[in-house]
């Protein structure tokens, strides 16, 4: 690792104005990811600029909202019991993500930067786009096994790694953040990009914006939700494929439904058009099916990836079942 | 936490780069450096550099209070290991996805491979050599012992820190709730059972731990 | 069942004896040690899988602050041993193994290609990375899948065996023929591979270092730096796990001793874990392929087992892959034959089960293919085609307890109460599935020599030149002298891991035990002797006695005849004005031993659940069953056995280390991305021991343990798949996209 300047600012506003000036400058929170990167020389900031002396812990239920500042903890907010109350669909994601060591560390802010876990990314001696712009992907005729099958470009076919993203995603998150420009509030589906040509670029804050806090409108989708994650391992590994599904089911009849997958591509994937398809359906297996076959139209598959063409419709299948509550 | 942290107003930072750093004569107050040292490092530019971004760091580890200073790249893990020589805490992998260097921060199980020594500034730190009372081993420990929870012994102070938090955190109510909870730290010599039967014994045994 | 388990209650097993060091960080593992002014070695490794390195960028690393060498083919001091034919560790493999800096030539990617040296471990790492070489590449392969035609019999073994009629499966009424493939696996121990090397003079060397083989490191440092045995030190109080990956000294430890010769001050140097995958040997990808034929009443009348496992370009590594099909089955007519392709990967190496684990893979799948091909109980099948004597040697097993293990636990899994019909047990949304699978592995012991020390306080100290990477070497031991003496565990003390030592066995092929617990048996009956002959002064109650009319136990030596005439030892040393009594002894296998076959052999049921929507498998019961003979030490036996299960999980279900064949590069080597199983795979694990002492293999009556606890499991899991699915998984691991392809 290289050397690099610390700094621990007392106020966002000094914290955002040394980001914004230095171009070499990052925030750190939990540093998870970021001293991960750091390590293996994927990223190598000059200055590291600890965010953790700001007060951005706040958890708490406002008019219309769940408020959860950036700097609250995963685990925290994964036992929180406003979360539980009101987004438990939340919970659920951030509980299956990580191991608690790491859910004690990472932040909800750094969990929305958290960047790829492709194989390409990671090692400094081969071509990566988002790594190295220009370089090339060594994914997309490589072990693809991992990646992306929505949404990806001739540049890039990595995959946003984050479960809480997926949740958000569902629920309509709305990211609030503070730069040298201002404040403004970032809708979830708008937050992370896909590769298309500047994969190098994962989302859509400007220079020195920070990630402040995130609020969750008040939704009706706290009974019937499930985030089911596919994994290699019981615990302790990124999705091969997730799924967030929430329902708000009235008389057998679905009234309101939210659908977003992980592991699938360069941002957490909301299913739009199945979400439609479902509205004013009965809950039946058979509409479950409906919608998944319709989930995943336009999907791609590369070499080592095809069994996701198969494991996802089966993994919403199996998410709205659960969240249903219908039996097998 | 915020009475800990560095000098900075509310729109200047300490410094912008290391040479400006290096003019400002007055930060140099802040460093732990005897001026002998910044004159030998003044012969080499970068040595300047590297041995003045050392910055001072106080923590305490196992209730003793450490006055130190440190690159801010050290991690905690290797603070520990490589310069407090407090070595029971475990480098296994160095990137947060083994759980040997689990330690605990003001009670809460973290990574320290992941976090920079300097991030912990100001903070308490119990390592594996902090859990018991002089002789009188943690029960945690002597459950271990008991159960067998480990072979080689080299994921064990890093299971051992998981599993005392793993009671605190109230995540070791049942068999499933403690092997998922536990998660985070491998044992390759395979002796998750044992450790799973040391958990809940210690956790039925009701002892505030 | 009880009875199986009567003297096998882990609970009532000895403690670890350096569980306390364990428990609370104090155990010294290699890199944990504080010499003054240590510096700190990093390895920088190659980039390119195969060519020459034209130029190699030093001078930034060199100009970093705190750096104080960079070490490479370019610069390196002459090592002696390189050039005189003298391998610098020769185990497993025959040829030139390779030679850390010795010139520009890159065999694979990963190869340690240069040695940061500097004052502090983040400078040393920091140096590392602005280390560049250039390279002229030549064409590679990584991939043995493609090239099995390029195969080739290894130089050092037999390769092919023959019984009978070769082939013999295909003219059967009913047979199988099948291909099965093992993926790559890396032993990756918990403790990253660690040296320090610490130089006195010219010709003066400790190191302390990670290994299963005290005196095996100690040659090998003897023989590259051509040293006196008096003036190598190797020490290696605590091993944090090996399973293979720690028997022979690899290049990287070999730099480090280099290096420190170099800088003249203590070096250390700790692999990262990226540097596991390529520096300290792997499992290698083995193609197999497999044809069982049988009468339609289930008696086999043919075996055919071939198999081409990796080897690396610069040395021939074999193992047995096939040997378990020579003689596992009573069966007329059996071929087997073994082949190596090399590949442009580092040498692999012995890995847990070696080879038997990898070809139990493929013989145990197939005789369940079998099994259900015939309609008939896949227990049935192997106990219809039992072996009753060694088919392969035509000799008797000096002892064989296969068929109780079956029994056993076909009875604790409930074999007989499954539904035998494939795909008709379900659990919710799961499916349910019963396997089961055997393993065997050599009955194997080496020399090994003990010293042995009793004092006039009653303190027994034994010592030995071994290293425990986590069986519990002393904790047995202690157990087992503490039995024959009768002493309390208390006092006795066993010594370990240092070359000073009297030499003792590397820690391998599960023989630990039977050759190590045969020397301290040996100084125990010794010392037993000696204490009944200074006893047996005129006028004592022992006078003329044999060692039979005696017992001792509670540190006391009494007559077996009258229990109430005894003497405690530290009175016979105290009277004979004797401080203390040593011995030393060495002990190897005798003639009894000849004209047997010595075998442990295993049987593994699993219980695992199939969510066929998602592919996702987990194991949910898991009883596994040995024949090691008599346990000598139950509750680190018990630990062995559930740790050999959890291996199996890693190895049937989750792990895989993957090249990409364009670079020859790893693309998952870590932890997040090479999965070995977490504490959630991994269910509760009933452990039993048939416990039936062998007469022949050691005065103990034991057989090993650590390598059968793993082999077959595998097996067991795909078979299990089988009969909840319907699919057969020929390929490792059974990933959920298996299960759904």
């Amino acid at each position: 690792m290289i050397q690099f300047e610390y700094v621990k600012p007392s106020t966002q506003k000094a914290a955002v104005n040394a980001v914004a000036k230095n171009a070499n400058a990052q925030f750190i929170a939990g540093g998870t990811n970021l001293v991960d990167l750091m390590k293996r020389g994927v990223t190598a900031p000059q200055k590291l600029v600890d965010i953790n002396g700001l007060p951005l812990k706040e958890i708490k239920k406002t008019p219309g909202h769940l408020y959860i500042g950036a700097l609250a903890l995963n685990s925290v907010v994964a036992g929180n019991n406003l979360v539980l109350q009101h987004q438990p669909l939340l919970a659920q994601a951030l509980a299956s993500g990580a191991s608690p060591q790491l859910r004690n560390m990472a932040t909800v802010g750094g969990n929305i930067m958290q960047r790829t876990r492709c194989s390409y990314f990671y090692d400094t001696v081969l071509p990566c786009n988002k790594r190295e712009p220009g370089t090339g992907c060594s994914a997309i005729e490589g072990y693809n096994r991992m990646h992306a099958i929505f949404g990806s470009s001739l540049s890039c076919i990595a995959v946003h790694p984050s479960d809480m993203c997926v949740a958000l995603a569902t629920l309509e998150a709305v990211v609030m953040v503070s730069g040298p420009g201002g404040d403004r509030r970032i809708p979830f589906a708008d937050f992370h990009r896909l590769p298309g040509e500047t994969p190098h670029i994962d989302n859509n804050l400007q220079k020195g914006e920070l990630i402040v806090a995130i609020e969750i409108p008040d939704n009706n989708l706290a009974k019937n939700i499930h985030y089911l994650k596919v994994r290699d391992r019981a615990s302790y590994a990124f999705a091969l494929v997730s799924v967030a599904a929430a329902l708000q089911i009235n008389n057998g009849t679905i009234e309101k439904a939210r659908l977003a997958m992980g592991g699938v591509a360069h941002k957490p994937w909301r299913l739009f058009e199945a979400e439609k398809m479902l509205v004013g359906k009965e809950a039946t297996m058979e509409h479950f099916k409906a919608a998944a076959t319709l989930a995943m139209t336009g999907a791609k598959a590369f070499e080592h990836n095809t069994f996701k063409l198969k494991m996802a419709p089966n993994s919403i299948m199996e998410a709205l079942r659960v969240a249903a509550g219908l039996e097998v | 936490m915020d009475h800990l942290i560095f000098p900075t107003n509310e729109n200047e930072l300490a410094y912008e780069s290391r040479r400006d750093f290096l003019k400002q004569s007055t930060m140099l107050t802040a460093l732990v450096l005897t001026p002998a040292a910044i004159l030998k490092a003044g012969e080499n530019d970068e040595n300047i550099a590297s041995a003045l971004e050392k910055l001072p760091l106080t923590l305490e580890v196992n209730g003793i209070t450490h006055k130190l200073a440190v690159e801010p790249r050290v991690t905690l893990l290797d603070l520990l290991r490589e310069q407090l020589h407090l070595t029971g805490t475990k480098k296994g992998c160095d990137h947060g996805q083994c759980g040997a260097c689990t330690v605990h921060v003001n009670g809460a199980r973290i990574n320290s491979c992941l976090t920079l020594a300097i991030m912990q500034n100001g903070q308490k730190i119990t390592t594996i050599e902090g859990l018991a009372r002089g002789e009188q081993l943690h029960p945690m420990q002597e459950a271990f012992i008991k159960h067998d929870g480990f072979q080689c012994g080299y994921c064990t102070p890093g299971q051992i820190m998981s599993a005392v938090a793993c009671i605190n955190e109230g995540h070791a109510n049942n068999r499933d709730e403690v092997r998922e909870f536990m998660s985070g730290n491998i044992c390759r010599c395979g002796a998750y059972p044992n450790i799973v039967d040391a958990i809940l014994e210690v956790k039925q045994g009701g002892k505030k731990i | 069942m009880g009875n199986f388990m009567a003297d096998v209650d882990p609970k009532a097993g000895l403690d670890r004896v350096d569980g306390k060091l364990k428990v609370t960080g104090a155990a010294k593992f290699s890199a944990e040690y504080t010499p003054d002014k240590l510096t700190y070695g990093i390895v920088v490794a190659s980039t390119i899988a195969k060519g020459k390195i034209v130029a190699l960028e030093t001078k930034k690393a060199e100009g970093a602050p705190g750096v104080i060498k960079v070490i490479s083919h370019l610069n390196a001091p002459e090592v002696p041993g390189y050039n005189t034919g003298k391998e610098p560790a020769k185990e497993p493999t025959g040829d030139q193994p390779l030679r850390v800096f010795y010139d520009n030539k890159i065999y694979f990617n990963g190869q340690p290609i240069a040695l940061v040296i500097a004052d502090t471990l983040e400078r040393a790492v920091y140096a590392a990375s602005l280390v560049k070489a250039r390279y002229t590449k030549e064409p590679f392969n990584t991939n043995l899948e493609k090239n099995l035609a390029k195969a080739a019999a290894p130089k050092q073994d037999r390769a092919t065996y023959l019984r009978g009629e070769a082939f013999a499966y295909k003219n059967a009424p009913v047979s199988v023929e099948a291909q099965y493939v093992l993926a790559r696996e890396v032993h990756n121990p918990m403790e990253l591979h660690s040296i320090i090397a610490i130089w006195e003079g010219e010709d003066k060397v400790t190191v302390y270092e990670k290994t299963q083989g005290v005196k095996s490191t100690q040659q090998s440092i003897m023989d590259t730096f051509k040293l006196e045995e008096k003036n190598v030190q190797v020490i290696s109080k605590f091993v944090g796990g090996g399973f293979g990956s720690a028997l022979r000294t690899w290049p990287h430890s070999i730099a480090a001793v280099i290096g420190a010769k170099v800088v003249k001050r203590p070096l250390k140097l700790m692999l990262s874990r990226d540097q596991m995958f390529t520096m300290v040997g792997y499992r290698p990808y083995t193609w197999q392929k497999i044809g069982i034929g049988a009468t339609s009443d289930g008696k086999l009348t043919g075996i055919t087992h071939e198999a081409v496992g990796e080897t690396s370009s610069y040395e021939e590594f074999t193992e047995g892959v096939v040997n378990m099909s020579k003689f596992m089955y009573a069966c007329p007519n059996v071929n087997t034959s073994y082949k190596i392709l090399p590949v442009d990967l580092s040498t692999p190496t012995w890995m847990r089960g070696p080879g038997e684990a990898t070809g139990s893979w493929a013989l145990e799948s197939a005789i369940d293919e079998l099994a259900y091909k015939l309609n008939m109980d896949p227990l049935e099948l192997r106990l219809r085609n039992y072996a009753e004597t060694d088919p392969e040697r035509n000799l008797p097993f000096s002892s064989k307890y296969l068929k109780e293990c079956y029994e056993a636990g076909a009875d604790k899994i409930g074999w007989k109460k499954r539904n035998p019909a494939v795909g008709s047990m379900n659990d919710g949304a799961w499916k349910v599935g019963y396997g089961v699978s055997s393993g065997t592995f050599g009955a194997y012991r080496d020399k090994a020599t003990v010293t042995a020390k009793l004092s006039d306080q009653g303190i027994l100290t034994i010592e030995c030149a071994v290293s425990d990477s986590g069986p519990g070497t002393a904790t047995s031991m202690t157990e087992l002298a503490s039995k024959t003496m009768g002493l309390a565990p208390g006092k006795i003390e066993f010594q370990l891991g240092d070359s000073k030592m009297p030499e003792g066995p590397t820690q391998g092929g599960s023989a630990t035990t039977s050759s190590l617990g045969s020397a301290v048996y040996e100084a125990c009956g010794a010392l037993k002797l000696k204490l009944l002959t200074l006893a047996s002064k005129e006028g004592s109650a022992f006078a003329g006695l044999p060692p039979e009319g005696v017992s001792f136990s509670n540190g006391e030596m009494s007559l077996l005849s009258d229990s109430n005439k005894k003497i405690s030892i530290t009175d016979i040393l105290k009277q004979n004005n004797l401080p203390q009594l040593e011995l030393t002894i060495t002990s190897e296998p005798g003639k009894s031993s000849q004209g047997f076959s010595m075998y442990s052999f295993s049987v593994h049921f699993v219980e695992v659940r199939v969510h066929p929507l998602t592919g996702v498998v987990r194991i949910h019961r898991a009883v596994a069953v040995s024949d090691a003979g008599k346990i000598v030490s139950p509750k680190a036996a018990h630990s062995q056995a559930i740790g050999g299960v959890v291996g199996g999980i890693g190895m049937a279900l989750t792990e895989e280390a993957i090249i990409d064949d364009r670079y020859g590069r790893y693309v998952n080597n870590n932890f997040a991305d090479y999965h070995v199983p977490v504490n959630a795979d991994v269910p509760n694990i009933e452990a039993i021991f048939i416990n039936k002492p062998d007469p022949y293999t050691n005065p103990m009556g034991s057989k090993g343990l650590g390598e059968i606890a793993l082999i077959g499991f595998a097996a067991a899991v795909g078979n299990a798949v089988y009969h909840a699915t319907g699919k057969r998984i020929r390929e490792l691991p059974i990933t959920p996209d298996k299960i759904l392809g």
